[in-house]
């Protein structure tokens, strides 16, 4: 499903060049879950950048769904992104000035799906939020935000689905709450999940993880992969 | 593809009720509205006006001619599908028993006026409106219609008879009004109105009588350009087409100051509803930058984002410029309805071309301030929801401004046809920011420094405006530019107002009195002053034919550009000027060294047109004698004063040897109006030239335009509420987070209230300052160089610029940010966050 090869990121800056990543190599089958942990500053959310196809490496490949999207364009890694990537925020990224049932909405309209009203709804009863549908987010609590977030992630059926701190901005009850609604659908669904974290307690929920320090790979577990 | 423009719609309609296109929806709307409703105003007052000087010629055009109109410029006339009529004027003495007196006989066509209206009655020096009625054409064959002074004149009654030449007609109306009157003296003798059909009869058309023929035509303009285009190789030099350009000088300059004036203020209406709309639509892109984000994360492309917004935009403009077109087209039928009832004609219905400048204005904002700030949207990446701090391109503000800026120059000179103007307002606003960006800063400076030494709520705001200093500056300027526009338009307003009122001063004279022979002259002043009527200078005057110019008969040119020469000119002596007239070149009578023959003073226009210098001798042929002058002055002189005034005066008692007239103008109030019965009756050859219906009316209309021109006042107000309400917006976000954590962090509401008063008053003194020197500078070169009006200093923009200024942004600054203060910090850091 997804496949990454000795990917690599630096950036020049005043001071010269920084590099982020360090050939970083990857792999997790369809319906499978990985955990990215490191201190901060450690890459993770870069790594996460590049494999969702958000940013580019400076060298390596990463291949998603067949898709060798290290190759492609924004315009066409979009339309991957499209067919098959959610993703899951750490500020949740809701929109202010749309109800809870707009914001799930939005996605499935923006890829022209039918009846994105009811898939919306259905969704956001799974996660449990049917009461609060036409509130705005700033009438929700920062659990209830992140579960309008997932809801909205899952509503477009991805294939895999990525997590930048979900649980970052919770309480660690909500935190818990919000990870099990993550694995519920992941099992449901047979989405695969990559989740940046450094919540332990969420890392072990995942069959694979990782651990970056200063852009490496230091830890791997299980060992087979790579 | 139709998906994306529903959901673009529905994005559209969200956007709306979260509130973030309404300011730039209210601009635009306002703007559309503004430009629309003058635009089709002024374009049916002008038809209007038009369509009243036609009235003056009586038809839509006269073509004049000394030799009878030929019979086949009918067929052409017929061929255009145009209305015509004739008319054959001439001097004649008409008899009435042993009376007789020299009248100006008119005899037309029974289509006669084809425009304009002929009023008669049925009784003598009528003052009773519903005494009056409109004749549908001309008298009938065998009848006379005359001045009501013919009667005592012939010692007649109506239904008397009246003989032409050879025919005897019967007297039975009189005329009150006629449209192609004029305003000239030489209607010297009283109005005799006949039907041409008895022309033949009456005998007084002979080989060498001076006869003037007028053929008047009227019909759709095209087919009258089409016509006389036609007709123009077969007009001899004897034959000239009138066109409406010479009728009616006084209200022509009126309206067309009034005109002016609200083309300026829709031009700085549009400007600020441009700056708001600017602030919005850049407002707007900031807030969405995280939406389109977020959106192509989920894998919207480019072109897909630019597509949603674009169709929004479109939408949103769309509607504006239609709800705008709607507003004014509303609003100007409220002010003509207002108006129409004064007008002397019906406006025109409004034409779909003058919509056009509207429809322009609600394209031209979208393209040039809404697009700008957007453009960049599409290509935000989609990174940035994973990174918030990464950067995102977008116009800076500055190009943003020039590219604004350069929209509103195109447009404003469009839409107004004035270069001058515009790029003269143009500049001075760009003069303006350049002022307020230098002193905002140094300003800031300063403040900061007074800031260490002051007390808590104001270091507190001191150091708030210095923290947001790059925004204080543009907010600054933009509070800067609304007030010198809007202080620029009231004072202007006033100005224009009393210019106005100037040029027609109370007791202006509304009469003039003609033909008073020299052995009358002291009488009639005896008895104006029994009537405590403030007697004017009695002019004396003698027609006169200009013969030779330095010996020498003009030159074909000169004789075909004065008109002067082809007929006879009034010349009267005076030693004082008129107080509307003044001595350009040579001296005036009192320093001027006599050579031995008469001078003579011309006027500017007389001058140039036969090309006259000082020094020049000029002959005239005053009825078979000749005159002698040289040309010892030139002067200006105003028209429209209602004074009497003379191409040419001589020096003091050179016309004493060829038996004048005297003439003189004189108030009269309403109720004294019976004097010109009283006048007539003991002097029936005077000739009374009644000027104050055309006064009331000048009146009446700009009374009305004032009106008008204080509701477009009121609209360019809502337009510069719009651009404050916007400024101030959008820095609220960030004021707010700040004084939510303040609140937070113990400071009390008072404290905070107080901070914020002083930042934002601060903000609009400073603003207050720049804006009356702005609009000072502006004010003056508009009454220099546009208005051409006197130059006078306007201290009240500076009292109340700034002090209001400072008043109503800091207000604004406060009443924005009350949610701020009364929701409970807690509530408030998550709402922000
Ligand atoms: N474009 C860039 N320019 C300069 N430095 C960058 C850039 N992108 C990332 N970095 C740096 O690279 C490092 C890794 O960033 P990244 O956001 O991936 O860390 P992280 O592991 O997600 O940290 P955290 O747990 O705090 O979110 C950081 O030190 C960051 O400052
Ligand atoms: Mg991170």
């Amino acid at each position: 499903m997804l496949e990454a090869q000795t990917l690599s990121k630096q950036v020049t800056t005043a001071a010269g060049t920084l590099t982020i990543l360090n050939e970083v190599s990857l792999c997790v089958k369809a319906g499978d879950s990985l955990a990215i942990t490191g201190s901060s500053g450690s890459g993770k959310s870069t790594l996460l950048g590049i494999l969702a196809g958000l940013d580019e490496p400076s060298s390596g490949q990463v291949k998603l769904h067949q898709h060798e999207i290290t190759a492609l364009n924004e315009e066409r890694r979009a339309k991957v992104r499209a067919d098959h990537v959610g993703f899951v925020f750490q500020s949740f990224q809701l929109l202010p000035g749309l109800t809870a049932l707009e914001n799930v909405m939005m996605p499935l309209e923006l890829h022209g799906v039918a009846n994105a009203r009811g898939k919306a709804e259905f969704f956001l009863t799974r996660v449990g939020l049917n009461g609060r549908l036409h509130h705005y987010p700033k009438q929700l609590s920062g659990g209830e935000q992140q579960r309008v977030a997932i809801a909205r992630a899952f509503a477009s059926e991805p294939d895999i689905l990525f997590a930048d701190e979900p649980t970052g901005n919770l309480d660690s009850e909500t935190g818990a709450h919000v990870i099990d609604l993550l694995f519920e659908l992941n099992r449901e669904q047979g989405t695969t999940l990559v989740l940046v974290t450094h919540e332990q307690r969420l890392a072990e929920h995942c069959r694979q993880r990782i651990r970056l320090e200063g852009g490496k790979v230091i830890e791997r577990k299980p060992c087979e992969a790579a | 593809m139709l998906k994306s423009q529903v959901l673009a719609l529905r994005l559209l309609w969200r956007n709306w009720r979260s509130g973030e296109v309404r300011i730039l929806a209210g601009s635009l709307v306002l703007a559309v509205a503004v430009v629309s409703c003058i635009s089709v105003f002024t374009d049916r007052l002008e038809s209007a006006l038009t369509a009243q000087s036609h009235t003056f010629l009586g038809a839509d055009r006269v073509v004049r001619s000394s030799q009878p109109i030929p019979s086949d410029w009918q067929v052409l006339a017929d061929k255009y599908d145009l209305r015509t009529a004739t008319k054959t004027q001439f001097a004649s003495m008409v008899f009435a028993g042993n009376e007789m007196h020299l009248a100006a006989v008119k005899a037309v066509s029974d289509a006669y006026p084809l425009v304009g209206e002929l009023t008669v009655s049925q009784q003598p020096f009528v003052t009773d409106k519903s005494l009056i009625t409109v004749a549908e054409g001309g008298p009938p064959a065998g009848e006379a219609w005359v001045d009501s002074r013919l009667l005592p004149l012939l010692q007649i009654q109506l239904g008397d008879q009246i003989v032409v030449g050879e025919k005897p007609l019967t007297a039975t109306r009189v005329i009150v009004d006629e449209p192609d009157r004029g305003s000239s003296f030489s209607a010297y003798g009283a109005r005799l109105l006949m039907n041409e059909a008895d022309l033949a009869a009456t005998n007084v058309i002979q080989p060498g009588s001076r006869i003037g023929y007028g053929w008047l035509v009227a019909g759709d303009e095209n087919n009258l350009e089409s016509m006389l285009a036609e007709l123009a190789p077969k007009l001899t030099s004897h034959e000239k087409v009138v066109d409406v350009e010479s009728a009616q000088r006084g209200l022509a300059r009126t309206l067309d100051t009034a005109r002016k004036f609200l083309m300026l203020s829709a031009m700085i209406s549009v400007l600020l509803a441009g700056v708001a709309i600017a602030i919005a639509a850049r407002r707007f892109a900031n807030r969405h930058v995280d939406q389109v984000a977020l959106m192509k994360s989920l894998g919207a492309g480019c072109s897909s984002i630019r597509q949603l917004y674009g169709i929004q935009l479109l939408v949103l403009g769309v509607l504006a410029s239609v709800i705008g077109l709607g507003l004014g087209v509303l609003l100007q039928e409220v002010i003509a309805s207002g108006v129409s009832s004064i007008l002397p004609v019906a406006l025109a219905a409004p034409r779909w071309t003058s919509m056009l400048p509207g429809i322009l204005t609600g394209l031209v904002c979208l393209v040039f301030f809404v697009a700008p700030p957007m453009w960049h949207l599409p290509t935000v990446p989609p990174l940035k929801i994973l990174r918030r701090e990464l950067a995102v391109n977008s116009v800076s503000f500055y190009w943003q401004a020039l590219l604004g800026l350069l929209a509103m120059v195109v447009l404003v000179a469009v839409f107004s046809g004035d270069w001058w103007l515009s790029s003269s307002i143009i500049l001075a606003m760009l003069a303006l920011l350049l002022l307020v960006a230098v002193f905002a800063s140094i300003l800031l400076g300063l403040g900061q420094r007074l800031g260490r030494r002051a007390g808590s709520v104001w270091r507190l705001a001191l150091a708030s405006l210095q923290r947001n200093s790059r925004q204080s500056v543009v907010q600054m300027m933009v509070f800067a530019l609304a007030l010198m526009l809007l202080l620029s338009l009231t004072s202007l307003r006033t100005t224009l107002l009393q210019d106005w009122k100037l040029q027609l001063p109370p007791e202006t004279p509304n009469h003039f009195l003609l033909n008073i022979t020299p052995s009358e002259s002291p009488q009639v002043a005896e008895l104006m002053e029994q009537q405590n009527l403030n007697v004017q200078q009695l002019f004396p005057m003698v027609r006169a034919r200009l013969t030779h110019i330095n010996g020498e008969e003009p030159s074909e040119d000169i004789r075909k550009q004065a008109e002067m020469l082809r007929r006879e000119v009034n010349l009267s002596w005076s030693d004082r000027l008129n107080s509307d007239n003044n001595v350009v070149a040579g001296e005036w009578w009192d320093h001027w060294r006599e050579p031995g023959i008469a001078g003579v003073s011309v006027e500017a226009g007389a001058a140039s047109d036969l090309a006259l210098e000082l020094g020049d001798d000029i002959t005239f042929d005053i009825g078979g004698l000749t005159l002698e002058a040289r040309v010892a002055s030139i002067r200006t002189l105003k028209w429209d004063s209602m004074n009497p005034n003379f191409y040419f005066l001589l020096s003091p008692g050179a016309l004493d040897e060829f038996s004048p007239t005297y003439l003189t103008s004189v108030y009269l109030p309403p109720e004294k109006k019976p004097f010109i019965n009283q006048l007539l009756g003991r002097f029936p050859t005077v000739v009374v030239i009644e000027m104050d219906r055309v006064i009331a009316q000048i009146q009446a209309i700009v009374a009305q335009v004032s009106s008008g021109v204080e509701l477009m006042l009121g609209l360019v107000l809502l337009g510069g509420f719009f651009v404050m309400w916007a400024a101030v917006g959008s820095s609220m976000e960030d004021r707010m987070q700040e004084a939510a954590l303040l609140r937070a962090l113990g400071s009390s509401r008072h404290r905070l209230l107080g901070s914020l008063w002083i930042e934002f008053a601060l903000l609009g003194l400073f603003s207050g300052v720049m804006a009356a020197a702005g609009s000072e500078i502006l004010l003056l070169s508009i009454q220099y160089w546009v208005l051409d009006i006197p130059l006078s200093f306007h201290w009240g923009i500076w009292l109340w610029g700034i002090l209001g200024s400072a008043l109503l942004v800091g207000t604004l600054g406060v009443l924005s940010c009350r949610k701020v203060i009364s929701t409970p910090p807690g509530l408030m850091l998550r709402e922000l966050s």
